[in-house]
């Protein structure tokens, strides 16, 4: 038994480093390899964890939520388990544990913190069930893979029921999210924003769950703050926006992010309203476990991924940020973030349709590109494998884009041409290649 | 001149990117300075078919489509007398299934409009692929991407094109959708306008024809158009 767990450990840990060399990420084959081996393994290593598990759902925002989530612990000195590079099927999940582990089977940590794609719940919770589980939001998203969002519910409602000591935090302005934790018999707390931000929201963007899904009826809403996040309630039955646990008041987007919660200022250096619901879900999580957060704010300042989230990269005098974008909602908030920014600047987007990203790209049509018509954006660049559909999306909104399939290659002509404010959007799979594309020119 | 589009219920039937489809007919009118005019109809609105002259019927999920279904059973002698008086119809997916005369799930029957002579059940695997399909109709094929687990059975109707890559309305008999007079029924989004400018074109020749007694568009430049739908046929076909 424990020469199998050894064994099992070592060859993930190698298999691992070894793709590191080759430049790949080799985390989902390392996990893979060591259930297979020792089918236990995710078991008994998450057993081990001292205090509490965390999990993080949803269609937006887990990786970032994640990732601050794992800061804000670490930073009250505790050790923890997290997969940091957005594996979060069965097996990414299984390899955070196992390379954290050390080659005798023991795990020091005191808390897990595991984002965990919403249909792989009920794969992962037969493994573990978690103290916590933060639930973001839920958005169309690869609907070839997953199919409808009515799919997603059922399996995330499956997962609470796996799991019904879990307390759930979530996103009360989320109505789809806030009917399945309301529903689930599960304890839940929530996070929110109760005051408008927005004056006149853009009513034609994609929106789902315009029906209440207890009764069927149309919800009405006091406000949006985007997509079908906001303030809403039922016109027939008594669903509605549940009291906000964590609610976020006096919200400034002038300079980076800063809002009161719990009585508290935070401030962050971001763009991008969305980000305040990360860093609103990553605090009221921590704060649900118990943590004090005496240094948010520092952890907040010091908080650098570096997994092309938002990423920023200097380039021979250019800025370059770097930042995914894989469905409608998440493309219509990165859309916001670039437009937040008045200067002059170029664009680049990068589509491809392999696995991963969902080969279905008929999603583009729910983007709202039309908000890319501006003065300031001096040039577009379409790039990835279906760099002609993305071209076509622009031209049926009257803008024009270059077309320069290669990443890589469109990156170095705009930097040769002298941009100086580079925004590179992409979806999945041209993630990664993309970061290290950026970061070999960097040097 | 001016065409007016009716989209039926995009607050249900939203689910391909079908506003794609609306965005391709009214620019490709307005850059041909005929004035579109685009009507969305929601669950409770009336809908008075003479004022329309094409209609989009998009796909939701099942749950959306059977509220779909019990609202659009109301309205079916008006959508008769629409299409059998030669209005333009465009139905994807989910509206594609509604233009028969029912859809068997494992919940449950969908009664259909029964506009046009077909049916569907629900088979398995659902059926996911890119697609190419042929029409003689048009000089080039028409793709796109198709996702569903209803299996169509056009009975003796015109298919909209033969299959040359993917798995067409049964993954039988080589067919993809459904052509009966002006009505085009089909599984394929993407969405199915923008890469296929031909048949879009099609569609609104066939409404002014209707309305003014002449269908002649001018020709367009849709080189980027058609790179987008040579890229899919040369990676699946050639």
């Amino acid at each position: 038994m424990k020469l199998r767990r050894t064994a099992a450990i070592l060859t993930a840990k190698a298999l691992s480093f070894g793709c590191k060399l080759a430049g790949k990420q080799g985390v989902t084959m390392a996990g893979k390899l060591a259930l297979k081996m020792d089918p236990d393994i995710l078991k008994d290593l998450a057993h081990q964890v001292r205090e509490k598990i965390f999990v993080v759902c949803g269609t937006n925002g887990k990786t970032t939520t994640n990732n601050l989530l794992c800061s804000a612990i670490e930073a009250e000195g505790k050790k923890l388990v997290c997969n940091h590079t957005g594996s979060n099927m069965l097996m990414g999940v299984a390899a955070a544990f196992v390379l954290a582990a050390k080659w005798n089977g023991k795990l020091d940590a005191d808390y897990a913190c595991i984002e965990v794609d919403e249909a792989s719940t009920v794969r992962v919770f037969p493994h573990f069930q978690p103290d916590y589980m933060v639930l973001t939001n839920l958005f169309r998203d690869q609907l070839d893979r997953y199919g409808e969002i009515d799919i997603t519910m059922k399996l995330l409602d499956q997962a609470m029921k796996m799991a019904p000591e879990m307390k759930v935090i979530v996103n009360g302005d989320d109505s789809l999210s806030a009917y399945l934790a309301m529903e689930s018999g599960n304890e839940f707390v929530t996070y929110g924003i109760s005051e408008q931000v927005f004056e006149d929201e853009d009513s034609h963007e994609m929106r789902e769950g315009r029906f209440c899904k207890k009764c069927g009826a149309r919800l009405e809403y006091d406000f949006y703050h985007y997509s079908q996040i906001g303030v809403y309630h039922c016109t027939q039955c008594d669903f509605k926006r549940p009291c906000i646990d964590f609610d976020a008041s006096h919200i400034q987007m002038k300079h980076g992010l800063e809002f009161d919660v719990e009585g508290r200022h935070i401030a962050a250096d971001y763009r991008g309203f969305y980000n305040i619901y990360n860093i609103l879900a990553a605090y009221s999580a921590a704060r649900t476990g118990g943590l004090e957060l005496k240094t948010f704010d520092q952890v907040l300042k010091n908080f650098n991924p570096q997994n092309g989230r938002n990423e920023v990269f200097h380039i021979q005098g250019c800025r370059v940020l770097l930042n995914l974008a894989k469905n409608p909602a998440g493309f219509n908030q990165n859309i916001s973030a670039v437009m937040e920014d008045k200067e002059d600047k170029d664009l680049i987007i990068a589509i491809n349709d392999n696995a991963q990203d969902g080969i279905d790209i008929s999603w583009l049509w729910d983007v709202d590109f039309d908000r890319f018509r501006s003065e300031d954006i001096k040039s577009i660049t379409v790039s990835g494998i279906r760099c002609e559909d993305m071209r076509l999306r622009l031209k049926y909104v009257d803008i024009s884009s270059e077309l320069i399939p290669d990443i890589k290659t469109a990156i170095e002509k705009r930097i040769r041409e002298g941009s100086k404010n580079l925004y590179v959007l992409v979806n999945y799979t041209a993630l990664y290649g993309t970061h290290n594309i950026l970061k070999d020119m960097e040097r | 001149m001016k065409i007016t589009i009716g989209h039926l219920y995009p607050d249900l039937l939203n689910l391909y990117g079908d506003r794609g489809n609306i965005q391709c007919m009214k620019k490709r009118c307005e850059w041909r300075g005929i004035e579109a005019e685009v009507r969305e109809f929601q669950l409770m609105d009336h809908i008075d078919f003479s004022g329309i002259d094409i209609l989009l019927l998009g796909g939701g999920s099942d749950r959306e489509q059977m509220i779909v279904c019990q609202k659009l059973k109301a309205l079916q002698k008006e959508f008769r007398d629409y299409v059998e008086d030669n209005g333009v119809l465009i139905a994807v997916c989910g509206g594609f299934q509604l233009l028969g005369h029912y859809y068997d799930t494992e919940d449950g029957r969908i009664e259909g409009l029964s506009l046009v002579d077909l049916y569907t059940e629900q088979g398995s695997p659902r059926l996911i692929s890119n697609i190419v399909i042929e029409n003689e109709l048009f000089p080039y094929p028409i793709v796109g991407f198709e996702n569903h687990s209803g299996r169509t059975y056009i009975q003796g109707n015109q298919p909209f094109g033969k299959v040359s890559y993917g798995f067409g309305n049964n993954n039988k008999d080589k067919q993809e959708g459904v052509m009966y007079k002006n009505v085009i029924g089909t599984y394929l989004h993407g969405p199915l306008l923008p890469k296929n400018p031909h048949v879009c074109d099609l569609l609104l020749s066939r409404a002014l024809e209707k309305k003014y007694g002449d269908g002649k568009l001018e020709p367009l430049d849709d080189s980027q158009e058609l790179e987008a739908n040579q890229y899919i046929v040369k990676r699946f076909v050639n």
